[in-house]
């Protein structure tokens, strides 16, 4: 099996999964408590109105027509008018899109910077309090609850000590001029992305601290050693460069759980972002946002899981010279 | 052929230095030596014996039990170690029957003990009063205040007054006099600072004569001596079942008092330290005949700024109990959502491994599709589609987490189904069914029970998020219900900790324990494990 033929089946693995969700999704509002066509239609209306409307929403035309319908719009982004709203599911999307993209891609930086370095750091004092300082605080905050961490910080500098803001994504009204609001963004997103970086920095550093203590354990770094090689320079040119290759798999492999965690995060300091806005249309049964919301999140999720398997697959030898092997 | 008594012996001996020679140690001779396993089992097994006798540590219920004390009231033992706390009110909560009332009265007044449930009453028997029309003293009658009668809010439900004719401006009837006065008074010692509010509830009932004129008064007295009426009420005839419900929250009190809206009754009121006294007078002019009052045991209560181990929530609900109790639900969650994602998980995977084909490759399609599909934003989804109820979270967190459990056990299984053992048995013509179930089943236990291990605090943890997101059965105190609601409810703008950090911790301890139980069995099961660390 050639690196092309992963890469197709991957693809195809990508679509199918989608094809399921897409269906599942569509089952699913069809099936559950208060169909859409109660959310929508006015007991007041004449027949004649009623039968209009449910023309004007395909709800007449029979099952597979109204899938194929379903389909077709989801694909176009078109996900109908929120029932709370009344406006487009994808317009309002639109707005909290890059919102949620901020905090996602700075959380996840930060996360993975703070993490590799720390693992390194801990793989390089190996059996040192340095290196059980950073596994227990690692396998601590693992183990914490997230959303008590982010409570946790929340309270004590949101509230205890008012010094970070307690909600949203920008002050209102937002400051005058560029930089400003600029300034302005980043005082907002340090709390919620800090406390990811809480949270997620301990996987990480385990993680980078076990590989590299691994690949300090092989052959070469022993010769390299016997060399006569400084400390550094084994650390950082050999053993590290080796390490990088499952690290790179692994932040791709953790892209699809950051953005399930993205509700929650949202959901707490009030961001005004995607995870939220699903959070609250499923709370208020506004159901083509849900929809939307969730097809939306769910989409990144098949994208950053095709992501991780390409990346898997290019660091992968067996994969990429085409020795085959399972996943 | 009878044993000779020596090689009994011999032999016994023999089997001792057989067994005490080495054998491989069980699962739990190794485990035990495992400092880190030994305290997370220690750890589980405090959770579990809070979750098996929460009903003798939780001193309350934790959902029905409410107004314990005022909203976010905080620990009672605060009041000993912090300043801000000192002297606080404890809640306070006296029902004044038969004994607890110092009474003076008239010798034509006499009164007996009601009995009214654990508690007794008062009946008070007034006798008619000869009648000389000549005498009408109005100067005794307080003068109703128009607001009791109609603007009456009564938060507990208590029916109103319909009955009561307080309308003071109706014309006098002729030929009464008063009698003498019943006055009783019962004294509380208060020495905490102000409470918030306070609360007084009376329920009475009066036979008299359709013309007979009887008020019941509702006064406290300060310990400077000061007197707040607080409630009365003037009867004409019988009443069944009247009642008084005085509020410091209530309009109608702040009226009384003379206070504007925005201003405390019990900045007037409850100002000061010491004795205070709390006194009833009972009135009935009634020329054609005698006055029966019975009164159920008046209830008088304070609302405790302080409450409990771990204070009260919003609803007045104490949070000590809700957190027992809430251990019993996560242990439950977790337990039987890992349960059914293992069992799941290990037929799916064994019957993948073990038929292979046709049959391997859809179970591992689906397995594939379902790890690919972002289970938090599909758990709110269906969470909340499908009601919330603690048996859907169970099924649903199980649905979406066996995958994982399936490979794992689907490769066990692959290696399994190669040895001699399994060779054997299907030689002799065992069934695919008998082979999986007796010979690859208990192969796969351990991995099995480490696996079970390790989905329980995920479990736990999935569904307190769940239950924080505000998709938990609202009828179940769960630990992320707690956080939910001090998140939503003021917890955080009154700087409540001791509402937040009960639940998280429990719940980080919990996962902890759970984290070094875990590390204990793979170190055992898997040796590769053991060597890296």
């Amino acid at each position: 099996m050639g690196f092309r033929s992963y890469l197709f089946k991957r693809l195809f693995y990508a679509v199918l999964v989608l094809f399921v969700i897409l269906t599942f999704n569509f089952i699913l509002f069809r099936v559950m408590p208060g169909d859409p066509e109660k959310m929508i239609i006015d007991p007041n209306f004449t027949v004649e109105a009623k039968q209009e409307l449910r023309r004007q929403y395909g709800l007449d035309d029979p099952i597979m027509t109204q899938y194929f319908n379903y389909m077709k719009s989801l694909l176009r982004f078109d996900m109908g008018l929120s029932f709370n709203t009344r406006r487009p599911v994808w317009s309002e999307l639109k707005e909290r899109l890059p919102n949620t993209l901020i905090l996602f891609v700075v959380t996840f930086i930060s996360t993975a910077t703070v993490g590799i370095s720390l693992g390194v750091y801990a793989a390089a004092n190996r059996g040192r309090y340095a290196e059980r300082f950073v596994v227990g605080a690692g396998l601590f905050a693992h183990a914490v609850p997230g959303f008590f961490i982010q409570l946790l910080l929340l309270l004590v500098l949101g509230y205890y000590w008012p010094i970070l803001p307690i909600h949203g994504t920008m002050s209102a009204p937002p400051p005058d001029g560029g930089f400003a609001l600029f300034l302005d963004r980043v005082w907002h997103l340090i709390l919620p992305a800090g406390s990811n970086v809480v949270i997620g920095f301990g996987s990480w550093a385990l993680y980078t601290r076990n590989t590299m203590l691994e690949a300090l354990s092989q052959d070469y770094i022993v010769t390299a050693r016997a060399k006569g090689l400084q400390r550094g320079e084994i650390l950082y040119h050999h053993a590290l460069r080796s390490v990088l290759p499952p690290i790179v798999t692994l932040i791709f492999m953790s892209l699809p759980g950051a953005v399930s965690g993205a509700v929650i995060t949202e959901s707490i300091f009030s961001w005004h972002g995607v995870g939220r806005y699903l959070l609250d249309a499923t709370l208020q049964m506004d159901y083509p946002a849900a929809q939307g919301a969730f097809y939306l999140i769910a989409l990144s999720v098949i994208i950053s899981n095709l992501l991780a398997d390409i990346a898997y697959g290019l660091v992968d030898p067996r994969i990429r010279v085409g020795a085959g092997g399972q996943r | 052929m009878r044993a000779n008594p020596k090689t009994a012996q011999k032999l016994e001996a023999a089997r001792a230095a057989a067994s005490s020679a080495p054998r491989p140690l069980t699962f739990w001779e190794q485990y035990r030596r495992k400092p880190q396993g030994m305290v997370g089992l220690g750890i589980v097994l405090v959770y579990v014996l809070v979750a098996v006798f929460a009903p003798v540590i939780a001193p309350y219920d934790p959902m029905n039990d409410l107004y314990l004390a005022d909203s976010i009231a905080a620990p009672a033992w605060f009041a000993n170690v912090f300043s801000k706390y000192r002297g606080l009110p404890p809640t306070i909560r006296l029902s004044l029957g038969h004994e607890d009332w110092e009474v003076e009265k008239s010798e034509a007044i006499s009164i007996v003990p009601l009995e009214h449930g654990d508690k007794d009453g008062i009946e008070i028997f007034m006798p008619a009063t000869a009648a000389p029309d000549a005498e009408t003293d109005t100067s005794e009658e307080k003068p109703t205040s128009l607001w009791t009668s109609t603007f009456k809010w009564s938060p507990f439900g208590a029916d109103d007054d319909s009955k009561e004719s307080t309308d003071s401006s109706s014309p006098e009837k002729t030929g009464r006099s008063s009698l003498d006065k019943a006055v009783f008074q019962h004294v509380l010692n208060y020495e905490y600072k102000k409470p918030q509010t306070f609360s007084t509830k009376l329920n009475y009932t009066i036979d008299a004569p359709a013309d007979a004129e009887t008020s019941i008064m509702l006064e406290l007295i300060t310990p400077s001596g000061k007197t707040f009426d607080l409630w009365d009420t003037t009867a004409r005839g019988s009443v069944e079942d009247g009642s008084g419900l005085v509020d410091a929250r209530d309009l109608d009190l702040k009226l009384r008092l003379g206070i504007s809206f925005f201003d405390e009754p019990t900045d007037v009121v409850f100002a000061e330290k010491g004795d205070y006294t709390i006194r009833m007078t009972f009135d009935a002019k009634s020329p054609n005949g005698p006055v029966t009052i019975k009164l159920r045991p008046v209830e008088f209560g304070v609302l405790g700024m302080v409450h409990g181990l771990l204070g009260v929530d919003h609803m007045g609900s104490d949070i000590w109990s809700q957190l027992v109790y809430g251990t019993r639900i996560a242990l439950a969650i977790g337990l039987s959502a890992a349960f059914i994602a293992v069992v799941i998980g290990t037929s799916v995977g064994m019957i993948a491994g073990y038929l292979g084909g046709m049959v391997d490759e859809v179970l591992m399609r689906v397995v594939d599709v379902l790890l690919a599909v972002p289970t938090m934003p599909i758990l709110i989804v269906l969470g909340a589609l499908f009601g919330k109820s603690v048996f859907n979270v169970v099924i649903l967190l199980a649905l979406f987490s066996w995958m994982g459990i399936a490979r794992i056990v689907r490769s066990q299984t692959l290696s399994l189904k190669e040895r001699t053992f399994v060779e054997a048995a299907k030689a002799s013509g065992a069934s695919s069914g008998y082979i999986m179930l007796s010979h690859i089943l208990p192969n796969t236990m351990p991995l099995i029970f480490a696996n079970l291990v390790l989905r329980i605090p995920s479990a736990i943890l999935t569904e307190a998020s769940l239950s924080f997101l505000g998709l938990g059965d609202p009828r179940v105190p769960t630990w992320g219900r707690i956080l939910q609601n001090s998140r939503q409810f003021g917890g955080f703008t009154k700087l409540a900790w001791w509402w937040l950090l009960p639940p998280g911790l429990a719940l980080t301890f919990l996962s902890l324990a759970f984290v070094f139980i875990g590390n204990s069995v793979n170190e055992i099961l898997n040796p590769r494990y053991r060597e890296r660390s």
